[in-house]
């Protein structure tokens, strides 16, 4: 069997392309607007939420079968809260400059709606492994889209990438200036907007 | 019933594993976070007073040595008396006070502002410089406000704006700081503009409850402001215990 065809395969791919959180299912654009004005703090948070969504997803699957269905969004946000804390911990302990500057969005990843709509959706009907991998491929799904627009928005916004200045300053000196749109908010807006727009078309035209 | 019963022990069960787990990592991290927060006091410490620049990344080493030289944590009593925390004995309403100090000379002095904000308490230094009446630098390293409105208060552009600014008017009143609502220089009068920093857009409350927590803390620390004024501090600040005394003669 062709590993695009295995079942594996396309619970990574999926979400990761094809169905991206954002780009396709306009999913999570909250944190997508707020933590990717520099590619350090998109890249944490990408981490962060690759974590949370690939656990929740394992653990929400390992217990499917004994969670009483009328409490289960309870059980699923318990565990998806817990997780999201032992993150917020661990950025603290060990990345305290970042978890500053992301301050309460690492929190906020417990109301990203991807997460709990990969638990429901998918990781309540599949076995662990699948679930795992989707989670995985929904967290690579949101944290490319993440890195992508913090690439544009730091080096059009500040002239920098991952904080080292790139714009070599004869264009500073020829009149060039960083653009100031860049760290404001309808920034990332109008970027997700025009990545979607091309993501759309690859696709379309694939299935044509 | 039994399947209530199920959903009720399930849901205990979660609780204790969940409950259990928190615990364990934030008491095993506990120790690592409060080293990080110590260091973090410090570096904007060190912003204030401009010893240290933003830009610059520096270890907790650097950032140790660099406090150790320069700062020294005192305390002030009521009456504006400097003395060293560990000479001054338990209580009697201290406030804490640093002192940056450079060839035994006292440059300036930060005092630590705990102010009330929107959502939270809003945590920061505020340096004045030795003659008692200007600010030399503000630095906000904790606090809950709105990120993107009142958050704004940790940026750059919004602490520099407290720089060269006076907390006593002309004729030598306490004045405090302000922050206007809106551009400072189109909402108040001339003559009050150096009491006055540009405020935040969409943050007006933030504004009001940091004007209020500024105000209250510097007129705490008013009488040992009047000592830098009245230049009357002698300083021994080489010593092992290092102390202040106020020179009851007027100077001028």
């Amino acid at each position: 069997m062709k590993l695009t065809k295995t079942k594996s395969f396309k619970a990574f791919a999926g979400p990761a392309w094809t169905e991206n959180p954002i780009n396709m299912q306009m999913l999570g654009i909250c944190s997508a607007l707020a933590v990717t004005v520099q590619l350090k703090t998109a890249f944490v948070m990408a981490l962060a939420m690759t974590f949370v969504v690939s656990f929740s997803n394992l653990i929400v699957s390992v217990m499917r079968n004994i969670i009483p269905s009328n409490i289960r969004l309870i059980v699923e946000l318990a565990v998806i809260a817990s997780l999201v804390i032992l993150t917020d911990e661990i950025l603290r302990a060990y990345m305290y400059d970042v978890s500053k500057l992301l301050s309460v969005f690492v929190g906020l990843i417990i109301t990203n709606c991807i997460i709990l709509g990969r638990a429901e959706g998918f990781a309540l009907s599949n076995p662990p492994h699948l679930a795992f991998i989707d989670g995985l491929g929904n967290g690579v799904g949101y944290g490319s889209v993440l890195v992508s627009v913090a690439f544009f928005r730091e080096l059009f916004g500040s002239g920098d990438i991952f904080g080292y200045s790139v714009v070599p300053e004869t264009f500073y000196n020829a009149g060039y200036e960083d653009m100031g749109i860049m760290l404001l908010a309808p920034a990332a807006f109008i970027i997700i907007g025009l990545m979607a727009w091309l993501q759309k078309y690859l696709t379309t035209r694939d299935e044509e | 019933m039994p399947d209530q019963l199920k959903s009720i022990g399930f849901a205990l069960a979660m609780c204790f594993v969940c409950g259990v787990l928190l615990t364990t990592a934030a008491t095993a991290l506990q120790e690592i976070q409060q080293k990080n927060m110590l260091n973090d006091r410090r570096k904007n410490i060190l912003r204030s007073v401009d010893l240290i620049s933003r830009e610059k990344a520096y270890t907790p080493d650097e950032i140790a040595r660099i406090y150790r030289e320069n700062i020294s944590k005192m305390a002030v009593s009521a009456d504006g008396t400097i003395v060293s925390p560990d000479l001054a004995g338990p209580d009697k309403n201290l406030l804490p006070l640093y002192l940056f100090t450079e060839n035994q000379n006292i440059q300036s002095y930060i005092i630590p502002i705990e102010s009330q904000g929107l959502w939270g308490k809003i945590y920061a230094y505020m340096a004045l410089e030795n003659d008692g009446s200007t600010i030399a630098g503000f630095t906000v390293y904790k606090h809950s406000e709105t990120p993107g409105l009142g958050g704004e208060i940790d940026t750059q552009w919004f602490q520099e704006k407290f720089e060269g600014k006076k907390i006593i008017d002309q004729t030598g009143n306490f004045v405090a700081v302000a922050i206007a609502k809106g551009e400072a220089e189109k909402k108040v009068p001339d003559q009050k503009l150096p009491h006055y920093v540009d405020g935040i857009s969409g943050a007006t409350l933030t504004g009001k409850y940091l004007t209020q927590g500024l105000q209250k803390t510097l007129s705490e620390y008013e009488p040992v402001s009047v000592a830098f004024r009245k230049n009357r501090l002698r300083c021994r600040m080489q010593e092992e215990q290092p102390w202040c005394e106020t020179d009851e003669t007027d100077q001028n």
